[in-house]
């Protein structure tokens, strides 16, 4: 699960902490590639790598329909543009009972095929599977924060007007921002929904989505080992509570009750997260 | 029936423009999406269940507590959080997400408490008047005419009174406002109290009807937002158009289609009034911030 969370949030960054774009959609996007990844594993019968390819093209444009018509938007009504997405993602998938079996969720997911042979199965052919990924997105998201590509979102993220008189396309930018990061999102939906092997739409609900940025800012944006700390975080935190012994009911409260005031705190004392470089803005 | 669903998106619609006036009342004038509002909303039914079911007072009593309680815990978020962040200048996203913060927080204190599962206030199956076809429940007569006179007292209020004068003053320019003289800080804590008596009015009275579970907030707080959006950022009648026109719309989205899409329907329509006309139907050229 920290693998996957370390995807989600490391992509989630390259939004938030790179280009300061608040989103409250990206369990959608995760959601929109579980369940693609369901179709091409299920229907198509593909195996890993063209599921792979399949999930990250499909998410990536998919997103393109929302960040198109919402990166015109500014500050709140960005925001509430990725809500809305959000939620209309989780009707259709709750509702859309002959394609996605609705709130029965879809179980039986088959495990992923690598290269024609070997399926991967079990806990620690998945740990190493989604180590890979991770680190693999990781690295990329590295590489990124280097490049032209990252240094031009940074001055994007810092002063759109400038970047604007330098003849930058910042539109453009800011939507290519949002595909790649929903492509990376995408990776971790198919890891999820091959690990669990059932989903259900309450797994990308609201509640998730608003998990997702808490996790991303308690560990702190703008560069790869804020989000990469906040997801161990958050993955740990439970696992810790329920060693002091706590029971669950309580537990889960508990817990958010943490990230809750953690958040706060954070927000006055340190915006830029735990171990960030960049406040939002 | 047609006629008995817009009779109920009408009741449904003024109680959307009591709680979204509430946020409209801190957002047009602090800027701040208080997400926490939906906190608020969840939290006087919670009251009203302890006063009235578990210590047994007065209906009437028990609301007027529940709301004093819930606008006592609005101060506390103005003061421990909003406050001093804006004193701080934080950006507006770093407010939201404390806000986010504050949600999550008293959501589950709530949920520890009480329990995650829906809870009944009013036991009795509300006794019904019959209008023609259209039958409304007494709770419903009482949610509308409630809502409706809150809203009227409230507009006039904002017309003509001195506070008024200044809310709307403030909505416009709150450095200029400071600048002539009234303390905007004393002004917010007026504006988050009076929203909080809406959305503990608006809360109160739906979950007196249909009952509560500590997640009521967030859909409700959603619906304002999008009657707030739809109706036009800036002006005080507009979140109460757009609490009816919603209010009727999911309405004959029930009749129409099924109850499971009234989301679907609702922000897609958000989405539409964002891309072409984010000023809303009322609305002004947004201040810029």
């Amino acid at each position: 699960m920290i693998n996957i969370y370390i995807i989600l949030t490391t992509s989630t960054n390259l939004l938030v902490g790179m280009t300061n774009l608040l989103s409250i959609g990206q369990a959608a996007l995760y959601g929109i590639g579980a369940y693609l990844a369901v179709l091409a594993l299920m229907v198509l019968n593909l195996s890993l790598l063209p599921t792979l390819i399949f999930v990250i093209l499909g998410t990536a444009l998919l997103s393109l329909l929302v960040a198109y018509p919402s990166l015109r938007l500014r500050g709140d009504y960005f925001v509430l543009a990725t809500l809305g997405f959000q939620l209309i993602v989780f009707t259709i998938l709750y509702n859309w009972v002959s394609v996605t079996r609705g709130p029965y969720g879809i179980p039986g997911i088959p495990s992923p095929v690598l290269f024609g042979e070997i399926t991967i199965y079990g806990i620690i052919p998945y740990l190493i599977l989604s180590s890979v990924f991770a680190l693999i997105v990781i690295l990329i998201f590295y590489k990124f924060i280097h490049s032209p590509f990252g240094r031009a979102l940074k001055a994007v993220r810092d002063d759109e007007l400038s970047a604007q008189a330098i003849g930058r396309n910042v539109t453009g930018l800011k939507i290519w921002a949002f595909v790649v990061s929903s492509g990376f999102i995408g990776i971790s939906g198919l890891l999820y929904a091959s690990y669990v092997s059932y989903i259900d739409p309450t797994s990308f609900n609201l509640d998730e989505a608003i998990f997702i940025l808490s996790a991303v800012i308690i560990g702190g944006t703008g560069n790869i080992k804020g989000p990469v700390i906040g997801a161990i975080f958050v993955v740990v935190l439970p696992e810790l509570l329920r060693f002091v012994g706590l029971p669950d009911s309580v537990a889960a409260n508990l817990r958010q009750i943490i990230y809750g005031l953690l958040i706060i705190v954070l927000m006055r004392l340190r915006p830029q997260g735990l171990a960030g470089e960049y406040a939002l803005k | 029936m047609l006629l008995q669903f817009i009779v109920n998106g009408i009741i449904i619609g003024s109680i959307y423009s009591l709680v979204s006036l509430g946020f409209a009342l801190v957002y047009n004038t602090t800027r701040i999406f208080h997400i926490a509002y939906a906190v608020l909303y969840m939290f006087c039914p919670y009251m009203l269940l302890t006063f009235y079911a578990n210590l047994g007072f007065p209906l009437v009593l028990s609301f007027i507590l529940a709301i004093i309680i819930t606008v006592l815990l609005s101060l506390l978020m103005e003061f421990v959080i909003y406050k001093p962040l804006s004193k701080k200048k934080s950006s507006s996203n770093i407010i939201m997400i404390s806000s986010i913060g504050i949600m999550i927080v008293v959501i589950n204190m709530i949920a520890m408490f009480y329990g995650n599962e829906t809870k009944i206030i009013n036991q009795d199956i509300s006794e019904t008047v019959t209008f023609g076809d259209i039958i409304i429940t007494y709770t419903q007569l009482a949610q509308f005419f409630i809502s409706a006179f809150l809203l009227g007292v409230f507009i006039l209020f904002l017309k003509f009174s001195k506070f008024g004068i200044r809310t709307r003053a403030m909505r416009d320019d709150d450095v200029l406002c400071s600048v002539f003289g009234s303390d905007t800080y004393k002004m917010r804590i007026v504006l988050f109290s009076l929203s909080a008596f809406f959305a503990a009015v608006g809360g109160g009275l739906v979950a007196y009807d249909v009952g509560m579970d500590p997640y009521v907030g967030m859909p409700m707080l959603l619906n304002a937002v999008v009657a707030l959006i739809i109706g036009g950022v800036g002006r005080f009648e507009a979140p109460i158009l757009g609490g009816f026109i919603i209010g009727i719309l999911q309405s004959l989205s029930v009749w129409a289609i099924s109850a499971r899409w009234q989301d679907a329907v609702t922000f897609t329509l958000l989405i539409l009034f964002l891309l072409f006309r984010p000023q809303g139907l009322l609305g002004e050229k947004r201040r810029a911030v």
